[in-house]
């Protein structure tokens, strides 16, 4: 296709004519126009268009095939463009498409097609024309403009306050849940805010000249889902009536939010979580003090009962002593003032066994026991000493779990506890004794969860109940409510010495006029051992002319034993310290049978003398005498194995019987 | 994700669209000769819908009542057809259609008669065209107006899985710019007869142009 290169002269004004109006509609943006007649079927372009499309214009001018109109159209657009022209063929109106086109020049381009169909007379469609207008710029910026929304999640506006519709953006409507539009009624949009929330987009026309910062809580509209979406903006005063177009953006801002809020809110309760701990810490310290207190008190009442057990010793055993050598023959007045003497002895000996008990230092025989058979067997004797005015129920339920206590001390812990239940009780009521599994994990009075394993006793009467200052000294030795005289204030230290010293724990529950219940938790066994029988082989008799070695460092007790046993016709050595009973021991090998020693002795202790007197003599056999046993000797509270134990105070036939009992066990070659 | 089968493709919807064009634009042609006045309408787009999701878009796009006029149609494919426009706009609308001499209290009374007319010839038209354009004859019934928000006007009536084929519709009338919608509730087997039908006009246009 040649460029006409017309010769006539007269074309001259026209090309000037027209080349103005290329100019004029270059500057309006428009790439070329069209007109299509439809009822001669030619096409007609402009100077624009055809050199758009590659044509000649001189030939363009004068008419094409219709044909000609989809030359240009890029393939994907180009069935589109068919039908949407066939539309306007058959009696549509108006036409406005955009589409690509491949130029003459082999670029690509975005074009927007405006185009109007004229009628005839008859209503048939006569005449399609049209312009059109290069938007290839104005897409990629619509492009980058998109790509940035999307990209960036922020959405955009513009609204002029007051009026009912805005304009926005696609990202706008995704982020308020709405389906895409580019016009929404204000009313829409606003109504998705939450409660306590300002509008997004503003009602009134007044006070709205600027477009301030805020921060917006909706709902979306799909999923009614709550976000909270920041606003930003600008007010342009470009508006007809001289007001304001608010131009702005939204965006997301539900995350950070969120960690704000998380923060505040470990701010706020800072000083609450703060106090929490503290008093947790205070409660923790206080159950320790009152933990160390008793731990305290009872080592010191074990030493003081230690000493006394010591005096007591020499003092029961000189008055038996004594009254033994009296005989019948003797002065009865001296008799009766010694058996007095002797009975008070023997009274401040319980009490210090009490006081070992509450210091858990006493040595304990544990056993297998049954608690219901063990509560059964005592009901009796508690309700002769409680009195006709009390009524005592038992309650255990049937698979009790076996314990592994000192069965006579338990006996003593519910006798104890039945009396204070009976004091408590004046007049008369019910001591309700109950039994039942306390599994570990299970909560305790104290909240904290069982460790393990208890079997719990109550011992709960419907007395006068205790104040809880009361309860909180009702462990302590001397503490006592009693009237003077009555009580020794160490019923309740001993059983809550006895009950730790078992492993257990023990816990009171009271209101002052609602009586008390007493928990003892005991640990549950954990092998059930067959009871072995006990073993009754009969020592053989033997001549009394054994050997013996007295180990004791206080003077008087070790008279006291050297006395007895020379009076029983044994050979007695003595010592003072572990390191004398050592070297009596090398100098006169195979000649002691038998080794009595105190356990709490300076230089050695009585376990460290026996080890040291089996290197010598290794199955020289014995015997423990002490009133402070400590753990030297013992484990968990039970005497161990193979150890022999005499508490002080002891009297002479108790030494005796034991000392006999060890000597005959001595297999005969031996000796 | 499932695929409705009925479903019309991007090129069925821009030829429904065209040709319900052709329709509005006929309509314009006997409203100007009503009103002796400018009157251009386009359809710039169409969506194929559920019921649903119509009275979603409508209610979203629409915050207030809303004024329908609405004739049931019959034939290769049935159901029923609504203009919809928001009420402050029905006013306007019966004023350009009746003639602006008549006092406020006089287009009130007219209201409902002018919407009818203005709806049964728009709905009228488009029908008609594509009646024609997809050489099936159909019927259609006496317009009536009702008004409502949109979920109620979308409200399930008989057949629960109707689709509605949802058009904006652009109004110029006497230089005032209206929008409004239309909106062809049709059951399954309908919409399948019209895009077989849509895809045969298809056929011949873009076959004819190859």
């Amino acid at each position: 296709m040649a460029e006409a290169d017309s010769p006539d002269a007269l074309e001259a004004p026209l090309d000037d004519l027209r080349e103005r109006l290329n100019i004029s509609l270059l500057a309006a943006g428009v790439a070329g126009s069209w007109d299509w007649d439809i009822r001669n079927d030619r096409l007609y372009f402009d100077y624009r268009m055809a050199t758009l499309y590659g044509l000649d214009p001189a030939e363009a001018e004068r008419g094409l095939p219709t044909s000609a109109f989809f030359k240009c159209i890029y393939p994907g657009d180009a069935n589109r463009l068919r039908i949407a022209v066939a539309g306007m063929l058959n009696g549509a109106e108006l036409f406005l498409k955009s589409y690509r086109i491949i130029a003459a020049d082999g670029l690509v381009r975005w074009v927007e097609a405006h185009g109007r169909c004229h009628f005839g007379t008859d209503e048939q469609p006569e005449r399609f024309s049209g312009i059109l207008v290069d938007v290839t710029d104005r897409r990629r910026i619509e492009e980058r403009l998109r790509i940035s929304q999307t990209a960036g999640g922020v959405g955009t506006f513009e609204h002029v306050p007051g009026h009912a519709t805005a304009m926005v953006s696609e990202q706008f409507c995704n982020l308020l849940g709405l389906n895409p539009a580019q016009v929404l009624p204000v009313a829409t949009i606003n109504r998705l805010v939450c409660n306590g929330s300002p509008p997004l987009l503003e009602m009134g026309s007044v006070s709205a000249e600027e477009l301030p910062y805020a921060e917006i809580c909706v709902a979306r509209a799909d999923s009614q889902e709550q976000r909270w979406l920041a606003r930003r903006g600008e007010a342009a005063r470009d508006v007809e009536d001289g007001g304001v177009r608010h131009v702005g953006v939204i965006y997301d801002i539900t995350e950070s939010k969120r960690v704000e809020d998380a923060l505040r809110q470990l701010n706020d309760t800072l000083e609450q979580r703060v106090e929490r701990e503290i008093a947790e810490r205070l409660e923790i310290e206080e159950a320790l003090r009152q933990a160390q207190k008793m731990e305290a008190v009872g080592q010191l009442t074990g030493g003081i009962a230690h000493d006394f057990n010591n005096l007591l010793t020499v003092i029961l055993g000189n008055v038996d002593m004594a009254r033994t050598r009296l005989g019948s023959s003797g002065d009865e007045r001296i008799d009766r003032a010694l058996a007095s003497a002797q009975k008070g002895a023997e009274r401040a000996s319980a009490l210090t066994q009490r006081l070992l008990a509450f210091s858990r230092r006493q040595p304990l025989a544990p056993k297998q026991i049954a608690v219901s058979r063990l509560l059964h067997g005592m009901v009796e004797l508690i309700s002769r000493s409680l009195g006709e005015t009390i009524l005592v129920k038992t309650d255990t339920t049937p698979d009790l779990w076996m314990v592994e206590v000192d069965p006579n001390q338990l006996e003593n812990a519910i006798l104890n506890l039945a009396v204070n239940a009976r004091d408590a009780m004046g007049g008369g009521g019910t001591l309700s004794l109950t039994a039942a599994n306390v599994e570990c994990g299970a909560p305790m009075p104290s909240g904290a969860a069982a460790p393990r394993d208890y079997l719990m006793l109550s011992v709960a009467d419907s007395g006068s109940g205790m104040s809880e200052a009361t309860i909180e000294k009702a462990f302590e030795p001397f503490f006592t409510t009693k009237e003077v005289g009555k009580g020794t204030g160490l019923g309740l230290s001993m059983v809550y010495g006895f009950v730790k010293q078992s492993g257990g724990d023990i816990h009171i529950s009271s209101r002052v006029g609602e009586g008390t219940a007493v928990c003892l938790y005991l640990p549950r066994a954990l092998e059930t051992q067959t009871a072995q029988p006990e073993a009754d082989t009969p020592g053989v008799q033997r001549s009394l002319d054994e050997t013996i070695l007295v180990v004791e460092d206080d003077e008087d007790v070790r008279q006291f034993a050297v006395d007895c046993l020379v009076e029983l016709g044994y050979k007695v050595l003595e010592a003072t310290s572990g390191p004398r009973a050592l070297s009596l021991l090398k100098q006169r090998p195979g000649e002691v049978q038998l080794l009595v020693t105190d356990v709490v002795m300076p230089d050695l202790s009585g376990r460290e003398l026996a080890e040291a007197a089996h290197e010598i003599e290794p199955n020289l056999p014995v015997l423990y005498v002490s009133g402070y046993p400590r753990d030297v000797i013992l484990q968990d509270g039970r005497v161990k194995d193979g150890v022999e134990l005499l508490s002080k105070p002891f009297t002479q036939q108790a030494l005796a019987a034991k000392v006999r009992e060890l000597l005959d066990q001595i297999p005969a070659d031996d000796l | 994700m499932m695929v409705n089968a009925v479903d019309l493709t991007e090129l069925e919807k821009d030829a429904l669209t065209e040709v319900v064009n052709i329709g509005v634009s006929r309509a314009a042609a006997s409203l100007r000769k009503m009103v002796g006045h400018q009157v251009l309408l386009s359809v710039p787009a169409v969506e194929i819908v559920s019921r649903e999701k119509a009275a979603t878009l409508l209610g979203e796009r629409e915050s207030n009542e809303l004024v329908a006029v609405q004739q049931s149609f019959s034939g290769a494919f049935s159901g029923r057809a609504m203009l919809i426009f928001p009420e402050e706009h029905s006013l306007a609308l019966a004023r350009a259609v009746a003639g602006d001499e008549l006092s406020n209290d006089e287009i009130a009374d007219l209201e409902q008669e002018a919407l009818a007319e203005t709806g049964n010839v728009i709905l009228n038209s488009c029908l008609a065209t594509m009646a024609n354009m997809l050489k099936r004859p159909l019927t259609m019934s006496i317009p009536t107006v009702c008004k409502g928000s949109a979920s109620t006007l979308f409200e399930a009536r008989s057949d629960k899985d109707s689709r509605v084929l949802f058009l904006y519709i652009n109004f110029s009338i006497h230089h005032r710019d209206l929008r409004g919608y239309i909106a062809m509730t049709m059951d399954m087997p309908s919409l399948q007869s019209l895009k077989e039908l849509l895809a045969e006009f298809i056929q011949q246009v873009v076959g004819n142009q190859e």
